[in-house]
């Protein structure tokens, strides 16, 4: 599932986004140039301490998201165990983990109006410069609502094929696939023009 | 400044796509509550829908909904009427249930606040406020089309335009879409291809081959499927189009 969406009300999801991407960025930052173990497992300690806060039940979803990250870590711990450097294994798994996890706390806590609304007054200097930045703030809800769509078309196709084929679908498969997407996109800008298409209102 | 003329008007509506003339001349002068236009699959249904709805371009004519150009007046146009897809996947730009919703309201220059209060009116109004977090992909089919209904009302319009929005849906989803419709509180230009989602309309055109075949009362119903029957009863599948 791509949204990443807390499942209790929380009181960080009152906070401002921009005070809490820049909380992120600035916790991020110190997590890289900070040398030595220790300060790694404080972080952790910290990171599990703001996990719990919110209560068990975010706890445990919090948790399950992050469980995508084991492969990275194994692989880390495998290899600088073979080159004989664990504790610099050690060192880098939590980091990443650290990050993420703070990563997601953020979006977890933020909608994506909000992070949008972030982005667009990041932009304002080059909206100034009258470059079109509306597009691309547009553009950022819209590959979140449509990457499990193209995900299910092409699942979808995969499954056509292979009710028809005893073999695998190769690359005569990209064609349609392209043509579904570009569909997709038609629709898309009608259901855009429906409602009054990409307009940069100010408020 | 002359009083506009109440409705929906179209005078020599036409839209080609290369030779063929998909609509071709339609004179239309319609007016609520519930106006129902039947055809075939294949008649010009849809081409219709996006024409009124100011999605195409006529290629000839002149469309007015309520006084207003559709297809120039933009701003005005989406004030004025909604269109449902028949497909809601069509239809959903946003990920989230609450984004989807005051998308419209934000385009119809609402600050950002209004526009959140009004959709989660509109959604309490419909005894849906308890979706406003979720996911748009994980609602069900039926549960997309009453979203992209709600979305278009909390723009109320006066004008609202469905293109076959019960194809495959199952009765009780139907059932309860119909009662959302019904007291929607916009006028209804309902398409479709079966006089069954038309019953009980008072002002029915049939639409046949990019032309009105018909305008009346129910006897247009029903007209169209004894002629329905009847065509259904040869092999017009054979023929190509052009």
């Amino acid at each position: 599932m791509i949204s990443l969406t807390s499942p209790v009300r929380t009181r960080a999801q009152d906070w401002p986004a921009a005070a809490k991407l820049g909380a992120l960025l600035a916790a991020t930052t110190a997590l890289f140039l900070l040398p030595g173990l220790w300060v790694q497992i404080a972080a952790l300690a910290a990171v599990l301490g703001l996990y719990t806060l919110p209560g068990r039940v975010f706890l445990r979803h919090g948790l399950a998201q992050l469980r995508v990250l084991w492969p990275i870590v194994l692989v880390l711990l495998v290899w600088h165990a073979l080159t004989g450097d664990l504790p610099d294994a050690l060192r880098i798994a939590l980091r990443i983990v650290n990050a993420v996890a703070l990563a997601n706390l953020v979006t977890m806590t933020t909608t994506l109006s909000d992070l949008t609304e972030v982005v667009h007054r990041i932009f304002a200097p080059l909206r100034r410069a009258g470059l079109p930045v509306a597009v691309i703030e547009a553009g950022i809800p819209l590959v979140i609502r449509f990457t499990p769509t193209l995900i299910q078309k092409g699942r979808a196709l995969h499954q056509a094929w292979r009710a028809r084929s005893s073999r695998r679908a190769n690359w005569r498969i990209v064609l349609p696939m392209t043509l579904l997407a570009l569909d997709d996109a038609d629709h898309l800008a009608e259901a855009l023009r429906a409602r009054g298409g990409i307009s940069p209102f100010e408020d | 400044m002359t009083q506009p003329i109440p409705g929906i008007q179209t005078i020599g509506m036409s839209y080609a796509i290369g030779p063929r003339r998909v609509i071709d001349g339609i004179d239309l002068r319609l007016d609520g509550p519930r106006v129902g236009i039947i055809g075939r699959n294949g008649s010009g249904k849809s081409t219709l829908s996006r024409l009124l709805a100011g999605l195409l371009q006529p290629s000839d004519g002149t469309i007015r909904v309520e006084g207003v150009d559709v297809w120039d007046d933009r701003r005005a146009a989406i004030a004025t009427l909604g269109i449902l897809f028949q497909n809601p996947e069509h239809q959903i730009i946003f990920p989230t249930v609450l984004e989807e919703m005051t998308f419209g309201l934000r385009q119809l220059g609402r600050a950002k606040s209004e526009a959140k209060d009004a959709a989660l009116a509109t959604l309490a109004q419909f005894g849906k406020a308890h979706w406003h977090d979720a996911s748009t992909e994980a609602l069900s089919q039926g549960q997309k089309h009453l979203l992209c209904l709600m979305a278009v009302m909390a723009m109320r319009p006066r004008w609202l335009i469905l293109d076959e929005p019960f194809a495959g849906l199952d009765i009780p989803t139907r059932m309860q879409l119909v009662r959302h419709l019904e007291s929607c509180g916009a006028k209804l230009l309902h398409i479709s291809h079966d006089p069954r989602d038309l019953a009980g309309y008072g002002h029915i055109c049939w639409l046949d081959q990019g032309r009105i075949r018909a305008t009346g009362g129910p006897e247009v119903l029903a007209q169209f499927e004894t002629q329905m029957l009847a065509e259904g009863a040869r092999d017009d599948l054979a023929d190509l189009a052009g």
